[in-house]
């Protein structure tokens, strides 16, 4: 099942996308995607429903968070076995947890607003997981049972914001710099998170390319670390990483976002993205 | 004004302190004590509206929950104390250095602080509370109190094997009970000087924690200014705008930590106290 949530921001409509890939009204079903949504009982509710018996969804709306209400946008540091070789970093004996600004999501169009005073401004095509139930010291063998679907991120990142100090926090939280979507796609469409194909493109160039199958610490693991350290609640957002190719490690020079340039992304089964980047306003 | 909410967790009330310190019950007046209220505009107007003393006196003594609801984003200030960086034998930082607290570490000022499985160095943190009452990006510093709502006191419990693990501090800021805030949001009006508020922590009775707002490295409105560049703070949003020397990390010549049944109480004048026993994690 692919969720969404469609409309102008701040009034978004639940949505559902059909095996012909159409967008459908599921407003009548549920009123919002929200952390109540996500519990597995709900979400087999919403399975039972027959896409066709939805009403289709006129024209091109805004797609929005596919999930409202997210409370927790925690975020995994160097997480590729290949990134870390392209970045010349030693592997992590645990996960680097990080959390990005709730205040930052976005929708998985809407535009990339360069904050003030940035220059070096970067993107990171990664899988997010939704958590669908409260979860505590969960094992990994039990952790998928916590996970409600995955979608699309762009971990944008402010690099020079996010080195200044040792916390990369200042550097991930900025408005936009967490489009999320475009769908929510449950976990009976992906049942195997560990094989999907990622890439990112800027302005139509190829930047990174990479698969979930080169995690250090794959999905399961995530989930369980995490909840050893905070307690996960319906619709927290865990990024889990990104493979090869940011604006930081091209060679022979660092490549950064600048106003005008087109980022594309996307993930096997998860949809594509796209933002453009907008100029800080003065 | 001196608001709080109080009652079962999950089911607090909105009350407010009177001026001989008694709870007294403002559900008559409002429904909860949330972002759309910590406007400071709203909160003048419900100062100017509301005769404390004639609402209802609160019977027996009920717990008190977090002062006010939805937080978005809870920041830590890393170092802000110039004599604390002194004890650490640290520099003083350039700039702010920001973190975020999950927001599920949030609890009540007299709640147990459980201490997490697999922790051997959980340590306390006595910290002046900003809560955000109207929406900053980009705000100058001589606005910045102007998007303030109040001001509450705040244990930064921290897990200090697990803050050191990695480079990045959050793993060990975050767990369940490691964000007592309250017993009360103080408005503005009451605490015109955030520079000049004497604090102080004990554990056990002992003191271990004493010093002022007064030698902050970077002031309130500093922090409120420097952290609204980096993402957009939102009513009921909150910055812990870091602590004064006497850690527990910090004690020479060995460093102390929590253990289960020590009671940890804190104060900022004008602010009130909280006290915090710690318990081990229940269940395996």
């Amino acid at each position: 099942m692919k969720l969404c949530r469609y409309g102008n921001a701040g009034s978004e409509k639940a949505g559902l996308v059909d095996h012909a890939g159409r967008l459908r009204d599921l407003s009548g079903i549920v009123p919002d995607i929200g952390p109540n949504t996500l519990a597995p009982e709900t979400l087999a509710k919403l399975a039972a429903t027959q896409p066709e018996s939805l009403l289709l969804v006129e024209g091109n709306p805004r797609i929005g968070v596919p999930v409202n209400g997210i409370s927790k946008y925690i975020a995994i540091g160097l997480n590729y076995s290949d990134h870390a070789r392209e970045a010349n970093m030693r592997v992590p004996p645990e996960p680097i947890i990080f959390m990005k600004a709730i205040s930052c999501l976005c929708g998985p169009n809407d535009d990339t607003l360069q904050p003030r005073n940035s220059s070096q401004l970067d993107w990171e095509v990664e899988l997010a997981v939704v958590i669908g139930r409260k979860g505590l010291y969960v094992s990994e063998d039990e952790a998928l049972d916590y996970v409600a679907g995955y979608c699309l991120a762009n971990d944008v990142s402010e690099r020079a914001f996010q080195l200044q100090s040792s916390q990369w926090d200042k550097g991930k939280g900025c408005d936009t710099f967490g489009p999320l979507g475009p769908w929510l796609v449950t976990t009976d469409e992906i049942t195997n998170p560990q094989n999907l194909d990622m890439w990112l493109d800027v302005n139509g160039e190829r930047m990174q390319s990479g698969n979930t199958s080169t995690m250090i610490f794959g999905v399961k693991h995530l989930v369980s670390y995490c909840s050893r350290y905070m307690t996960l609640s319906p619709g927290d957002v865990i990024a889990t990483g990104t493979p090869p190719g940011v604006g930081l490690h091209k060679k022979p020079h660092p490549v950064y976002l600048k106003p005008g340039d087109i980022v594309t992304l996307g993930i096997a089964g998860l949809g594509q993205q796209r933002q453009k980047i907008i100029a800080p306003a003065a | 004004m001196k608001l709080c909410r109080y009652g079962p967790g999950g089911h607090e009330k909105p009350g407010i302190i009177d001026s001989n310190g008694k709870l007294r019950d403002l559900s008559l007046i409002i429904d909860e004590i949330g972002p759309g209220r910590l406007e400071p505009r709203k909160l003048r107007a419900l100062a100017a509206a509301v005769k404390v003393e004639a609402l209802p006196l609160v019977e027996g003594h009920p717990r008190f929950g977090v002062p006010f609801t939805g937080t978005g984003s809870y920041i830590g200030i890393g170092l802000n104390y110039s004599d604390h960086a002194k004890e650490a034998d640290l520099p003083i930082p350039d700039e702010p250095i920001i973190f975020n607290k999950a927001t599920t570490s949030i609890c009540g000022p007299y709640d147990d602080i459980v201490q997490p499985k697999n922790s051997k160095m959980l340590d306390w943190e006595c910290e002046l509370a900003v809560v955000i009452g109207a929406r900053a990006q980009y705000v100058s510093e001589d606005d910045a109190l102007k998007y303030v709502a109040g001001y509450c006191i705040a244990n930064d419990v921290s897990e200090r094997g697990f803050q050191f693990q990695s480079t990045q501090w959050k793993k060990g800021k975050s767990h369940d009970s490691f964000g007592p805030l309250g017993p009360w949001l103080v408005t503005t009006d009451e605490i015109p000087d955030p520079q000049a508020l004497e604090m102080w922590l004990d554990v056990n009775g002992e003191r271990m924690q004493k010093g002022t707002t007064r030698t902050m490295i970077f002031p309130v409105k500093k922090l409120v200014s420097y952290v609204s560049e980096y993402l957009t703070l939102l009513p009921g949003d909150v910055i812990a705008t870091g602590t004064p020397p006497g850690v527990g990390m910090g004690i020479k010549p060995a460093p102390v930590y929590l253990k289960p049944g020590d009671v940890v109480t804190l104060s900022i004048s004008g602010l009130g106290e909280q006290r915090q026993k710690v318990v081990p994690f229940p269940g395996p």
